[in-house]
């Protein structure tokens, strides 16, 4: 369902922001504002030929309202300095975007080297004095670490990393609302996204998979922090080769709050993951809050302050 | 069949990802499942889904005897294609069960054997995978080999490894760790076809759907792997005392095969409660379910356990 408020367009439509660049189909809605930026310098435009054509769509999972009660449970939870206006933000300014992204895998063969700490107890003697001030010698037991050089092999499939191919949503926001739950992956067709705004996909592919390639080495490296041995190690290095690649076109539902509350600065936004409900944003601080609580309590300390020395000055 | 262009796993109707390396399926695999669906009875209280068949007529659980809510899965229904025959009749099963109870420990209550109201036991052939895969694990393990000041060295390998009739449980009916406790004393050798038709004086049964689907397999077939490589790369680490072993396996050319594992389940209800047992299908002497607590023995114990407690503190003080 799109966003409430929306004029449906009986034709897809494609326009791209002049504010953030992002270029998007609007298959059955249409919107006078960019999505990701709230910025009204939102022109139609011909669609970008040559445009990937998505091999599979994790689906909405629910409609604007479930999406608002979850951006207002998280707002609850962000500190009374934040900025009131993002608390004012109406619901049809959250709209569900089928965000592009590729989706990538391969066989990872890692060699890599490591000192693996191993640790042993010893005996050792000290000096220390009594009560009655006599030095005495005593033993106790310590536990060292013994550092033993280890290299080897490491096999495993990468699978299921997600990499953004939108100018609108970087990869960082879109990772802070990962994990998408791809046992519900279907195939894409156009009736899916049908009703729904989808951003073409606006990144450079070969930049997309270096990117998916640095996600897969960055994961490997999660894997072998858990597959060395011993008590614990150091200097762990390694050397991932990917085979076997996959980089599949993909689209994914993201709720997306863009507010523009001053001209001069970058709007607000929050993203919802459209299938689980994760939401990540940064929530402007009110300086005004800020200096509020900052005089409050001054004030307050203050007080306390004239209070203890009021009291402490008159005895009994 | 098509195989998995990168692992040479074996890909079914509607996959569109490898099941195994998420590799993405021909479009003639995902096609040709696209469109199947199909509704399964769910039990409201216990989950569990079971499939309807000539002696199962009545829509009620066969783990805990429940009504049943119907529900859709996005996955083609799977059915077992094997399954395993019953090597418990009903008598043995029964003798088991009245073992089994008449064994319980002290917290249950005094009144269990004659106040429990046997609701149903039934046959029931619960739903697994039967997996056979190629691996090449790599792993790291501490040996006593090599030790030095440590008591322990670090060792690293790589072994090709055969999985052979690995038992995956599919069940929601049955908890896994009910499944893993049934899952030893399976004799596989006497496994038959599905629609072999049932000797003479054999068990017939329920047999359960697949219920966790096929799409969600691969965490519990990668975890089944990885937990019985871990056991089969022993061998290869030097030493005679080992700790911390570790693997990561790159399977390859896996198939699975649905089967139907025998169990006879009590469904019985002690002051309103359900409760269960279970009873092996091939090996009757395996039996095991949960039965209710007395608390006020608790209680009394606790008393007890308080009472003396302060009589020693008591001795103590006044020493």
């Amino acid at each position: 369902m799109p966003g409430l408020g929306a004029d449906v367009a009986t034709h897809a439509v494609t326009f791209t922001c002049g504010q953030c660049g992002a270029s998007l189909a609007l298959a059955g809605v249409r919107t006078q504002i960019c999505p990701y930026c709230a910025s009204p310098n939102f022109l139609e435009r011909p669609p970008t030929p040559d445009q990937p054509r998505p091999a599979f769509v994790v689906a909405f999972t629910g409609d604007a309202t479930g999406a608002r009660r979850t951006l207002d449970r998280w707002l609850g939870t962000r500190t009374w300095f934040a900025d009131a206006r993002i608390k004012r933000a109406r619901i049809e300014d959250l709209r569900g975007v089928y965000v592009p992204a590729y989706l990538y895998s391969a066989v990872a063969h890692t060699d890599y080297t490591a000192a693996i700490g191993e640790h042993y107890t010893e005996t050792e003697t000290y000096e220390t004095t009594d009560g009655e001030g006599k030095k005495k010698t005593e033993t106790r037991s310590v536990t060292r670490t013994e550092y033993r050089a280890l290299a080897g092999h490491h096999v495993g499939y990468v699978t299921d990393v997600i990499v953004s191919a939108s100018i609108g949503l970087p990869n960082a926001e879109l990772q802070a609302i990962e994990p998408y739950d791809l046992l519900a992956l279907r195939r894409y067709t156009p009736a899916v996204v049908s009703g729904w705004i989808a951003e073409e996909f606006s990144r450079d592919a070969d930049a997309c998979q270096q990117a998916s390639r640095r996600e897969a080495v960055d994961e490997v490296g999660l894997r072998l922090r858990q597959f060395m041995p011993g008590d614990s190690h150091s200097d762990l290095t390694w050397r991932t080769t990917v085979t076997w690649e996959s980089f599949e076109p993909i689209l994914v539902p993201v709720w997306v709050l863009a507010v523009r509350y001053r001209d001069d600065r970058a709007p607000l936004r929050v993203a919802i993951n459209g299938q689980t409900g994760a939401i990540a944003g940064k929530v402007p601080l009110s300086w005004w809050k800020v200096t509020l609580g900052i005089v409050v309590a001054a004030a307050v300390i203050a007080a306390v302050i004239f209070a203890i020395a009021q009291h402490g000055g008159q005895p009994g | 069949m098509t195989t998995c262009t990168r692992c040479a796993t074996a890909l079914e109707d509607g996959d569109l990802r490898c099941a195994i390396c998420a590799f993405p399926a021909p479009a003639a695999v995902w096609v040709s499942g696209g469109p199947v669906h199909a509704q399964v009875l769910r039990c409201g209280e216990c989950g569990a889904a079971v499939a309807f068949s000539a002696e199962a007529q009545a829509p009620r659980c066969g783990f805990c005897g429940h009504a049943m809510t119907i529900e859709q899965p996005v996955d083609p229904v799977e059915a077992a294609q094997l399954r395993l025959p019953f090597a418990v009749d009903r008598a043995t099963a029964e003798a088991a069960l009245r073992g089994w109870l008449a064994r319980r420990n002290w917290f249950a209550p005094p009144a269990l054997s004659s106040e429990a109201v046997l609701e149903s036991l039934t046959p029931l052939s619960w739903a697994a995978w039967l997996v056979n895969a190629e691996a090449r694990v790599t792993w790291t393990a501490d040996s006593d080999a090599g030790a030095l000041r440590s008591a322990w060295a670090p060792h690293a390998g790589e072994v090709s490894l055969g999985f052979h009739n690995i038992i995956v449980p599919a069940s929601r009916g049955l908890r896994e760790a009910e499944c893993r406790l049934l899952i030893p004393y399976y004799e596989l050798g006497r496994v038959v076809g599905i629609d072999r038709a049932l000797g003479a004086g054999e068990v017939g049964s329920t047999i359960e759907s697949f219920d966790a689907q096929r799409s969600a397999a691969r965490r519990y077939v990668q975890d089944a792997i990885e937990a019985t490589a871990k056991v089969r790369v022993q061998p290869q680490i030097p030493g005679q005392r080992y700790r911390n072993v570790h693997v990561a396996c790159l399977l390859e050319r896996q198939t699975t095969d649905r089967i139907a594992l025998p169990a006879w389940v009590l469904a019985y209800r002690y002051r309103g409660a359900p409760y269960r047992a279970i009873v092996h299908g091939q090996r009757a002497e395996v039996v095991f379910g949960k039965s209710p607590i007395d608390w006020t023995k608790v209680g009394k114990l606790v008393a007890l356990l308080a009472l003396i407690s302060a009589i020693i503190a008591l001795a103590v003080l006044l020493r």
